[in-house]
């Protein structure tokens, strides 16, 4: 297990702060966030790279806080991948082992589980100068996985990537993520990739960890204005919070829309709510609607033809985005300008 | 001024002159030596007993300056590469200036230092540098070795820190960090930068002068051989040990684009 206690890193203009995390055995945890959130200064502290002035690192039970990156037994792939271009592929793959002096026997079954599980039998005698890049982010996984280490750092390491290589290296990750279980750390900018492939995601901003949790968690119930605007909510607004006595749901007031919200803890004064586009249906005529439900009457004003899915913008006060299917959106016959009923639970609104 | 494609074709006529100039100039320097000799009386020199004591005595002295410079460049230029520290401007500032004084005021410091206590002690009681060949190679070493190190800083600084962040986290210390992944990957830029510091050193003059003095068959280098030559007047024979230099200049220039297999380094 992973734990980071209080961290504090400060390079001048910029400064990890109050870092505070863990990551479970066999976890895959995706750290997200923008450029210069402070991502890479992390995972660089967890390998050693970087030394705090503050706070305690433990791996699997043993403060790594002082320990030089040799000593913790914690592999890390840049950005870059760095592989050593003096050697091979198969010599960068075997580098580690020969470095912690594994016996020739232990080096080649090392090397044959490592070129098996990332299926580079074919490029084992090449330069590393003449790979592409999905086979650089191979081989570089296979030299950090080949010491066998109790945690996998793995920083932005499809960013450089053409799209499909990408989508064919996430099945890749997680697959090989299955199957030798090792705890990992994945840096990323890109929240598709963050969901698809986290167990769980911290989502970091100027230097701190603001969020934590699973992917639903995080797409669903965002803590905050930045997450929420990071992962993408569409539908975002600020609103005035009156919370209701009599049950748990508060009232929000957004320029003078109100609408019902289910709220587990009592919320007053100036909130955001955020609702997802998908979460929305639209009627024509008028529902006969449960009491946790709300209804708003409004126009449609905009249909963007999305590929599967189509957007209907509808101002019903506030600008609300709703995403339908393309089968759902012709059945319904919508077109621009209708007069249309937006529909959604009070449990889909989010309150932050 | 001059717009479009005529433009164009006027600036790079214009640049394009002033290279081939440049290039006639050294080109015509050369010749004139070589016009200047004839070809039966440079054998006759070039097997001389004295030249192939300053060339023997140049080749050995510029190699072991090499070699030492070399030794201590390398951690050297790590060190100002890669390492912060306070002061560090400074530290640079200081490593420019045997690069830029002349050679001549590096001498006369080394001589002026050799008459101070600590100098005269290492004179009595460790090593004599003043006049001898062992001055030679100090006066070399104190010219070129910054060149080294000027030269490995930038080898240095051009790779990707990352390297050896990889390498330690698969296992390596520092140290095994240095010789298994940040020297094979300074390769190229160590040979051609020992090279150019040899050559360099080949042609050293205006300290050695100074500190070893210019006496025939014992302190002679080839540039030292030059300058007894001209104040004796014997013209032929500086034209030969002039022909001398040259020859191994060009071929230290060719061994490092050889080396380096690219030519993008000189």
């Amino acid at each position: 297990m992973i734990y980071i206690k209080n961290l504090l890193k400060n390079l001048g203009d910029f400064s990890l702060e109050d870092i505070n995390l863990d990551v479970q055995d066999g976890e895959y945890f995706v750290l997200l966030g923008p450029t210069g959130a402070g991502k890479s200064v992390l995972i660089e502290c967890i390998a050693g790279l970087h030394k705090p002035e503050k706070g305690e690192i433990w791996i699997n039970g043993r403060n790594a806080t002082g320990l030089t990156p040799e000593e913790r037994e914690v592999s890390y792939v840049p950005q870059d991948y760095a592989l050593f271009p003096f050697l091979t592929v198969k010599e960068n793959i075997e580098f580690g082992m020969k470095i912690k002096k594994y016996s020739k026997f232990e080096i080649n079954q090392g090397l044959k589980k490592m070129v098996n599980l990332l299926e580079i039998e074919n490029i084992t005698h090449r330069n590393p100068s003449t790979l592409s890049g999905g086979e650089s982010q191979r081989v570089a996984v296979a030299r950090a996985l080949a010491v066998k280490p109790k945690l996998l750092l793995l920083d932005e390491p499809l960013s450089a990537l053409d799209p499909r290589t990408k989508q064919a290296l996430w099945i890749e990750l997680k697959r090989i993520h299955r199957e030798l279980k090792v705890t990992t750390i994945h840096v990323t900018h890109n929240f598709e990739e963050a969901i698809s492939l986290g167990d769980r995601i911290g989502v970091m901003n100027e230097g701190k960890i603001v969020q934590i949790g699973t992917p639903d968690e995080i797409f669903r119930k965002p803590k905050s204005m930045f997450v929420a605007e990071f992962v993408g909510a569409d539908n975002l607004f600020k609103g005035i919070c009156t919370s209701k006595i009599e049950d748990e749901t508060s009232r929000v007031s957004i320029n003078g829309v109100s609408m019902d919200v289910f709220a587990a803890a009592k919320k007053d004064g100036e909130c955001y709510v955020s609702i997802r586009p998908e979460d929305i249906v639209l009627s024509k005529e008028i529902c006969k609607c449960y009491v946790d439900m709300n209804m708003l009457k409004g126009k449609i004003t905009e249909i963007q033809d999305k590929g599967i899915l189509i957007k209907v913008v509808v101002d019903a006060g506030i600008q609300l985005s709703v995403l339908l299917t393309r089968r759902a959106c012709l059945e319904k016959e919508l077109s621009k300008g209708d007069s249309v009923y937006v529909i959604f639970k009070a449990m889909d609104v989010h309150l932050f | 001024m001059f717009k479009g494609i005529f433009g164009e074709r006027v600036f790079k006529a214009a640049t394009l002159a002033t290279l081939i100039f440049f290039v006639l100039f050294f080109t015509g320097i050369i010749i004139s030596i070589i016009f200047y000799t004839n070809p039966g009386e440079v054998l006759k020199i070039l097997f001389s007993a004295e030249v192939l004591f300053a060339i023997k005595l140049s080749l050995i002295t510029a190699t072991i300056t090499a070699v030492i410079s070399i030794i201590i460049g390398i951690p050297a230029a790590y060190a100002i590469s890669k390492t912060e520290f306070r002061g560090k401007s400074v530290v640079d500032t200081i490593l420019d200036l045997p690069i830029v004084v002349s050679p001549i005021a590096l001498g006369a410091a080394l001589l002026v230092f050799f008459n101070t206590p600590a100098g005269i002690a290492i004179e009595e009681h460790g090593i004599k540098f003043v006049f001898v060949v062992s001055g030679i190679i100090l006066a070399q070493f104190t010219v070129v070795s910054a060149l080294f190190i000027r030269l490995m800083k930038s080898s240095f600084d051009s790779i990707n820190p990352r390297y050896e962040d990889v390498a330690r986290t698969l296992g390596c210390s520092k140290f095994q960090a240095f010789f298994k992944v940040t020297l094979p990957l300074a390769k190229n830029g160590i040979i051609s930068a020992g090279i150019l510091t040899w050559a360099r050193a080949i042609g050293e003059f205006g300290a050695t002068v100074t500190l070893a003095g210019a006496t025939a068959m014992k302190t002679e280098t080839l540039p030292i051989a030059i300058f007894l030559s001209l104040a004796t007047a014997d013209v032929e024979k500086a034209m030969t040990v002039i022909l001398i230099l040259v020859c191994i200049a060009m071929i230290a220039l060719i061994a490092i684009r050889k080396a380096v297999g690219r030519g993008w380094l000189i």
